[in-house]
């Protein structure tokens, strides 16, 4: 059994930026997360979407914590060392009722605080992006693009600095409460964790572990979007992420946003489901997502298509009325010592350090916290040799002459920038973990080139068997061993 | 530094090159490669029957290279392995990074691009399904099982029925797998035939035309796909699903010309071929700038990519020595029944080689190339298929200064 | 009777019609050149095969090296060969000709090696 003094079961976006919060005060955190890694559900699988905060109810937490989100993470981006552009965004209308839809969302933007929304013709759209369908729009220059994977491994990186201890391939499955208020927590593998503080910031499971934890009724409705991934070829011509005007339900439907790394993602659309870890994109999907991506990127083409992928996001729901409910962020008074997250969809990526602050104050109010003295905020990535000058880049293969040699050929990503994410601090070891870190494999031709030299280097450089390499964790082996002798000894 | 000619890929056109240029009296040649060894995707073509057109013998993928990587050393032609070019501008100027030699600038008087080809992906094809592990390209199969000693899977689908995937089928069964079958969406064979007869017919492995993958299933790893027969506009047709077990998928879909250095350098490319629009001496729009190999168009056989680069070469030798070419006029069309021509601006000065493909299986044929409705040669052929590239050698002289010269199939 | 052949000698993959009558070839249509006769003939009378394959390599720069048959094997004994491949292991250095298994199962055709592997220099 360990002992900590708060557990966290979750270590997505939210999660991590609670543990790293945390680690402002003396306190030993611990992080449970179920899968191989950080992101591998919805804080990895969303559009890199730094939302302005116009598009919430007023007053409500998504609102607040939006706007606050968005305000600082400039400073948040440069701590952590996490791309991001603040690009801005168009929400483009076609019809007079789209107009007065996004009239309507400039005033209420104005109320949550997002004060320079301006209303442009097609004229400034075209100075904006050319490429941007619509025939007027809303322009947001306070909106902007982050790498989703990249904040929420920094943010569990930086955590771990800052002595937070993480546990992957932890599912929590049973929860005790003890006679002293101390909960017990019991991993499906069988280990024992037991903790003054529990949070529950598990995402797509956040109903079930706040009903294990004592706080039933909440329903969430699980709803997958497909995207499709876009050739950089086709990023040249998007400057600007493309909204439709909301719809009358205030959701934005499928739009088409550059990343930081030059791509074009087009996507989502909104599919309710019941398994919210099936992230299998269907062909419908992909023929509509043709189709209304086409309405707001005009470069939509097939050529352009270098992969596909789902994600889920947990929408809390009246049972009564099926309206979407705002974010749920408590520490209800008959279940002492939980602090329960439930329903953080879009915008949680944004909100995620403001509920973090929420939650450490939740925390706050019932103890007295000492702070940390030792707590540094900083965080450094992974130094990129394609993002660098000539005579940088020069300096790099001098200084290790693994920057030499090119791994990944699309994205030019150097043996040496494999190393270092192979060597992360949360202890991952997977392909997908390599490629969300570093990038690699996620240019054009999709490991074609890279994938056999970063699986050798995982076996190189972790000292793995062939059949322990895997993509994303136990279950996903890569190969079944040697061709030759090596297995059948 | 500066170099007479620098080669951007050390595979068989770059070794073909190299070789010809230097009969050709081109002292300063560089060729720049980024695996370890030479010998490009060849090191992991082991299996026979290279070198049947140029050696006259079978030879495996391994020792066709080396028979050029010998020849390169005893002429002492200078290259640099674990050398990967980042970039090539419209003057010249290439960029490489090695980790012996660190941040590299070579300004060069010609620039030969033979980087070869990549593969389509899954993603370029947008199968649906699931992402699991288990799902490879042929070649990157083919790389782990014959270059690193690992094996890919056991119960094996192969989607497509390219070269590569037909190989790969004889390969994995001998290696004991079981390979299930091989689906391809077109109502004929994407591979040539001899390698249905040898690598599947051999080994009852079924092969289905007509059918594609529409689904992916699994998790984590792949628990299976789900084929269903098409139609004529290559559309699965309701209904005809069915599921098949499997661990592992190989996708033999399509190969690709590997243009991103030729696209930083300003070259234009034929959206056809996917590689560059070229004149009888191989030069692209960029003056000094050259291609062959499969980086100008995909090959069915090794042989024709070195001949092919051996042409190249010899333009680029006199290029150097007189210091310019004259640009052709006349547009190489590629008329009924013909996918693409090589190349695609003549001037007809001196003899060249149209290399072409037919769009579908053809039998009892006349392959005619004809300007200003003259017909300027003619071959009859059998048949003709996809598969296999066609070539047409004219003669010096033949054309006129002004007018398309159209290919056709008839 | 009739039976139609694809030729493996070459990349032009006639397809040859022949009238058979038991091993005894009546006529030939679709050939290009006489190896498709002595193709046919071969397949009715004794069918054979190349292989490829790799054995693995102690101490080389590669794991592995690839190796085939120098003379093509009856079809049924490409399993039997395989076996035989599979058995072995080379120390590197390694070199293209190097013979890995002289006359394999009397079949009257050596396994060698096809790639060269230096030795790992410490």
């Amino acid at each position: 059994m360990r002992d900590f003094d708060v557990a966290i079961i979750g270590g997505g976006v939210i999660g991590s930026a609670i543990a790293r919060e945390l680690m402002r005060y003396q306190l030993n955190v611990a992080v449970l997360e179920k899968e191989s890694d950080v992101c591998v559900h919805t804080s990895g699988r969303n559009t890199g979407m730094l939302h302005a905060g116009f598009l919430y109810k007023p007053g409500s937490l998504k609102a607040k914590f939006a706007v606050e989100g968005n305000k600082e993470f400039d400073t948040v981006a440069k701590e952590l060392d996490v791309p991001f552009k603040r690009t801005g965004k168009l929400i483009v209308g076609f019809t007079p009722e789209d107009r007065e839809r996004l009239e309507y969302f400039i005033q209420r933007g104005k109320i949550n605080g997002v004060i320079d929304m301006e209303l442009i013709d097609r004229k400034r759209m075209d100075e904006i992006d050319s490429s941007a369908g619509g025939n007027f729009a809303v322009y947001c220059p306070s909106s902007g693009i982050l790498d989703p994977f990249i904040y929420t491994i920094a943010l569990a990186e930086n955590a771990v600095n800052n002595g937070a201890e993480y546990f992957l391939n932890t599912e929590v499955i049973a929860y005790e409460r003890l006679a002293d208020d101390q909960h017990l927590l019991r991993t499906k593998t069988g280990e024992i964790f037991r903790a003054r503080w529990v949070i529950n910031s598990s995402g797509l499971r956040s109903a079930q572990i706040s009903e294990m934890l004592g706080i039933p009724g909440y329903v969430i409705q699980l709803v997958k979007g497909e995207y499709f991934v876009l050739d950089k070829k086709a990023g040249e011509f998007a400057q600007i992420p493309v909204y439709p005007a909301p719809t009358p339900q205030f959701t934005f439907d499928t739009h088409a946003t550059p990343t930081v790394d030059g791509n074009v993602l087009v996507g989502p659309n909104s599919i309710n489901v019941e398994d919210g870890e099936d992230y299998s994109v269907s062909q419908e999907g992909m023929d509509g997502l043709q189709e209304s991506g086409k309405k707001m990127f005009k470069h939509m083409k097939r050529e352009y298509y270098i992969r596909t992928f789902a994600g889920a996001r947990p929408k809390l729901i009246d049972p009564e009325t099926g309206q979407v409910q705002d974010f749920v962020v408590q520490r209800p008074e008959n279940t002492p010592g939980i602090i329960n997250l439930v329903g953080i969809e879009s915008p949680g990526l944004t909100c995620a350090l403001p509920i973090a602050r929420r939650v450490v104050k939740l925390l706050k109010d019932k103890e007295e916290l000492t702070r940390n003295p030792a707590f540094n905020p900083v965080r450094k990535g992974i130094v990129r040799f394609h993002d660098k000058t000539t005579q940088e880049k020069a300096r790099l293969i001098q200084k290790n002459p693994d920057y030499g040699e090119i791994v990944c050929r699309c994205e030019t990503i150097t043996r040496a920038e494999i190393v270092q994410a192979l060597h992360n601090p949360l202890g991952v070891s997977t392909v997908n973990g390599v490629k969300m870190r570093t990038r690699a494999s996620m240019g054009r031709c999709q490991g074609g080139y890279c994938e056999m030299r970063i699986t050798a280097l995982i076996r190189e450089e972790l000292g793995k068997e062939i059949d322990e390499v895997t993509l994303t964790g136990c279950g996903s082996e890569m190969f079944t061993g040697a061709v030759k002798g090596g297995m059948e000894e | 530094m500066i170099c007479q000619a620098v080669i951007i890929g050390g595979g068989p056109a770059g070794l073909a090159a190299a070789l010809r240029l230097k009969e050709c009296g081109i002292e300063d040649i560089l060729i720049l490669e980024r695996e370890p060894t030479l010998g490009g995707i060849l090191r992991q073509c082991i299996h026979d029957g290279f070198g049947l057109v140029r050696f006259k013998k079978s030879l495996s993928g391994p020792e066709y290279a080396q028979r050029f990587i010998d020849e390169i050393e005893v002429a002492g032609i200078k290259y640099l392995t674990e050398c990967t070019v980042i970039d090539v501008t419209e003057d010249k100027i290439i960029t490489a990074v090695s980790k012996h030699h660190g941040y590299l600038e070579i300004k060069a008087k010609a620039v030969l691009l033979t980087m070869g080809c990549r593969e389509r992906t899954r993603g370029a094809l947008a199968i649906p399904g699931t992402r699991p592990a288990g799902v490879y390209t042929a070649g990157v199969a083919q790389s782990y099982i014959n270059l690193q000693d690992v094996m890919v899977g056991k119960e094996i689908v192969i989607l497509g029925s390219g070269d590569i995937g037909l190989i790969m089928a004889r390969r994995l069964t001998l290696e004991g797998a079981h390979v299930k079958g091989v689906y391809e969406i077109l109502p004929y064979p994407s591979g040539l035939p001899r390698n249905i007869e040898q690598c599947l017919n051999d080994y009852d492995i079924p092969l289905h035309l007509s059918h594609t993958v529409v689904d992916i299933h699994g998790q984590k790893r792949l628990k299976g796909v789900t084929v269903a027969r098409c139609d004529e506009s290559l559309r699965p047709i309701e209904g005809t699903e069915s599921f098949i077990a499997c661990d592992t998928l190989i996708l033999s879909v399509g190969l690709i010309p590997e243009n991103e250095l030729s696209l930083s350098a300003g070259v234009k490319l034929d959206s056809r071929t996917r590689g560059a629009f070229v004149d009888e001496y191989y030069q692209t729009n960029v003056e000094g700038i050259f291609a062959a190999g499969n980086v100008l168009h995909v090959h069915d056989l090794v042989d024709f990519v070195s001949l092919e680069a051996e042409e190249m070469a010899a333009h680029v030798a006199s290029y150097l020595k007189s210091g310019s070419t004259s640009l052709g006029n006349v547009s190489v069309v590629a008329g009924q029944n013909v996918g693409h021509v090589i190349p695609q601006k003549v001037c007809g000065d001196s003899d060249f080689t149209l290399s072409l493909r037919v769009r579908q299986p053809m039998k009892n044929v006349s392959i005619v190339v004809a300007q200003n409705g003259q017909v300027v040669f003619q071959k009859k052929m059998r048949k003709a298929i996809p598969a296999e590239m066609i070539q047409a050698k004219i003669k010096a002289g033949k054309l006129k200064p002004e007018g398309d010269l159209e290919v056709t199939v008839q | 009777m009739k039976r139609m052949f694809t030729c493996i000698i070459c990349p032009n993959g006639c397809d040859i019609e022949a009238e058979i009558d038991g091993q005894k070839i009546l006529s030939l249509t679709g050939h290009l050149c006489a190896k498709g006769v002595d193709y046919v003939t071969q397949e009715l009378t004794d069918p054979r095969r190349t292989i490829a394959s790799s054995v693995k390599v102690t101490g080389g720069t590669l794991p592995l090296t690839s190796v085939r048959v120098t003379n093509s094997i009856p079809k049924d004994m490409i399993f039997h060969v395989m076996n035989e491949i599979n058995k072995r292991t080379l120390e590197a250095p390694v070199s293209i000709g190097q013979v890995v298994i002289a006359n394999v199962l009397n079949l009257n055709s050596d396994v060698i090696v096809t790639k060269n592997v230096p030795a790992i220099r410490d």
